[in-house]
């Protein structure tokens, strides 16, 4: 159980005050996947940072499996795995010292029957004794994966998991993050990609500039805003969009439309974030 | 022995290293820039000088390790621990793994260490083979270690405050560099005029050098070795509080 409570955290550059999170509130229950849609700079990460100890809140309480984050990160850290966005590997050490070390620091118990099984679990066994910087960015964003599942988590915070990966290496990645609920953990999950927030997440909490604007099942929050949307094409080539929440609501106003092209489909996680936030993701 | 706290960040620089060593380079860089000065200062300048009832090549390599195991322990770790900070983020592992930071900073002094008393160890051979009247007292050992713990430290602290991996050479050439010139490595400083050997007196390396030309100690070795102790145990909890307060 995940419970965050009035969280704010700024940042300040050559005296310029940006709030990263503004008074954040939410609670994430055990075996959820939970996502974290937003923009760059909405506060994703930084909310990734705080509840993975790398960064304090300025205000405000985090509390995970019934431990305060501030005063007892030893405990929260014994119980989390973390892809963060950014490559952490050691890029010259190989991908079993990778794992060595990182089990290691997390006291991982039976540890090379484990890293074993972590790199099978990822496709990367052959490639053990490979150095790191020779594997391509998909191999390493997997080995990522297995690092953080390695001391078998509770909670495994994801950051961007799959930027940047191919669409067979990307569901190769779901497939692991479905398995890892179906054996009862919670995922925290940041994504940019709408289809794989629909696919993945039990519970979707949509941030925009530091403050979390909604928060509901993916289903729910469509149907909140409208479960039809009709894209209009004028002769300029702009694109509009409308929705509406019911299909007849839709065609209606497709019906009364000409010298235009004209879509009716259904609405998605990205029609949802425009709609309440005015942004795009 | 318990596998988790300091071990595995010592392993990991360890294989790190290992893998330098085997690149010839690394350890003809270790010791290029002792070896100048040994050969400039010490089969050069220094040939028909005499220091302290000795000749200057019996003076100069204990100052030319104290040196060399200030800059290898200083700088690997500065250097190191702000890129592992800064650019590849994998100091961040340390930071969320279930370990003090007493435990990260222990792993990180003594890989310094490791590589301080490595470069250290190729200036002794080269003391042994260039001077018949070297020799590795007990005094001289303690005090090398000693002298590799400070800087590590020091280097942690310096890793940790720096913004950007520029900063940490500004660092090295207003603190490392004098200290590696003024503080009796080549001369004795007690020849310096009395208003720059007080200052001089601040900088570790200056009592670093005083033990280890000591073949007993005597009270002036004594307090400098005081001295040393005291600096060691302030940067290093000094360091362990900043990687404590560690936020981004």
């Amino acid at each position: 159980m995940i419970e965050i409570s009035e969280i704010t955290k700024t940042y300040t550059t050559n005296q310029t005050k940006t709030i990263a999170v503004d008074n954040l509130s939410l609670n994430i229950a055990r075996g959820l996947v939970f996502g974290l849609l937003g923009p760059n700079g909405a506060g994703k990460t930084t909310i990734i940072k705080i509840l993975t100890t790398l960064s304090k809140p300025d205000t405000g309480r985090c509390i995970i499996d019934g431990f305060d984050i501030t005063t007892n990160p030893i405990e929260i850290k014994k119980r989390i795995g973390v892809v963060p966005q950014e490559n952490n590997l050691d890029r010259e050490l190989t991908a079993w010292e990778n794992l060595l070390i990182y089990g290691m620091l997390h006291d991982v118990k039976d540890l090379e029957a484990k890293i074993e099984k972590s790199l099978k679990m990822v496709e990367l066994w052959e490639r053990k004794d490979s150095i790191v910087s020779h594997f391509s960015g998909g191999m390493q964003r997997r080995l990522l994966l297995a690092r953080a599942m390695l001391p078998e988590p509770s909670i495994l915070f994801l950051d961007e998991p799959t930027i940047g990966l191919d669409p067979q290496i990307r569901r190769q990645m779901w497939d692991v993050i479905r398995k890892t609920k179906m054996q009862g953990r919670t995922v925290v999950i940041t994504t940019h990609y709408i289809e794989e927030a629909e696919t993945l997440c039990d519970l979707i909490g949509i941030l925009s500039k530091g403050r979390l604007v909604a928060i509901d099942t993916p289903d729910n929050l469509k149907t909140m805003v409208g479960r039809y949307v009709v894209d209009i094409i004028d002769e300029e080539g702009h694109l509009n969009q409308h929705i509406f929440k019911s299909r007849e609501e839709a065609h209606e106003m497709a019906s009364r439309l000409n010298n235009c092209s004209v879509t009716i489909r259904k609405s998605n996680l990205e029609d949802v974030f425009i709609k309440i936030t005015g942004e795009r993701i | 022995m318990k596998k988790s706290g300091w071990y595995p960040i010592f392993l990991r620089e360890m294989l790190l290293f290992r893998r330098k060593l085997l690149k010839l380079g690394y350890i003809f860089s270790a010791m290029v820039i002792p070896i100048i000065y040994l050969l400039a200062f010490g089969f050069g300048l220094g040939r028909d000088i005499t220091i302290q009832g000795g000749d200057y090549l019996s003076f100069l390599i204990p100052g030319l390790v104290a040196m060399s195991s200030m800059n290898n322990s200083y700088t690997w770790v500065s250097s190191t621990l702000n890129l592992n900070r800064i650019y590849f983020k994998t100091f961040q592992i340390y930071i969320q793994a279930p370990i003090k930071a007493s435990s990260i900073m222990i792993g990180e002094v003594l890989a310094g260490m490791s590589k301080g008393l490595f470069a250290s160890f190729l200036i002794i051979i080269v003391g042994y083979l260039s001077s018949p009247t070297f020799y590795l007292s007990p005094i001289f050992i303690i005090v090398l270690l000693l002298n590799c713990f400070l800087f590590a430290s020091l280097g942690i602290i310096a890793g940790m405050i720096t913004k950007s991996h520029e900063d940490t050479a500004t660092y090295s050439n207003f603190f490392i560099m004098p200290m590696a010139f003024f503080s009796g490595t080549f001369f004795p400083v007690d020849k310096l005029p009395i208003f720059i050997k007080s200052f001089i007196y601040i900088f570790p390396l200056t009592h670093t050098n005083i033990v280890m030309r000591k073949t007993e100690l005597d009270v002036e070795g004594l307090l400098s070795f005081l001295v040393l102790v005291a600096y060691s145990s302030a940067f290093f909890i000094y360091g362990s509080r900043l990687i404590k307060k560690y936020s981004e």
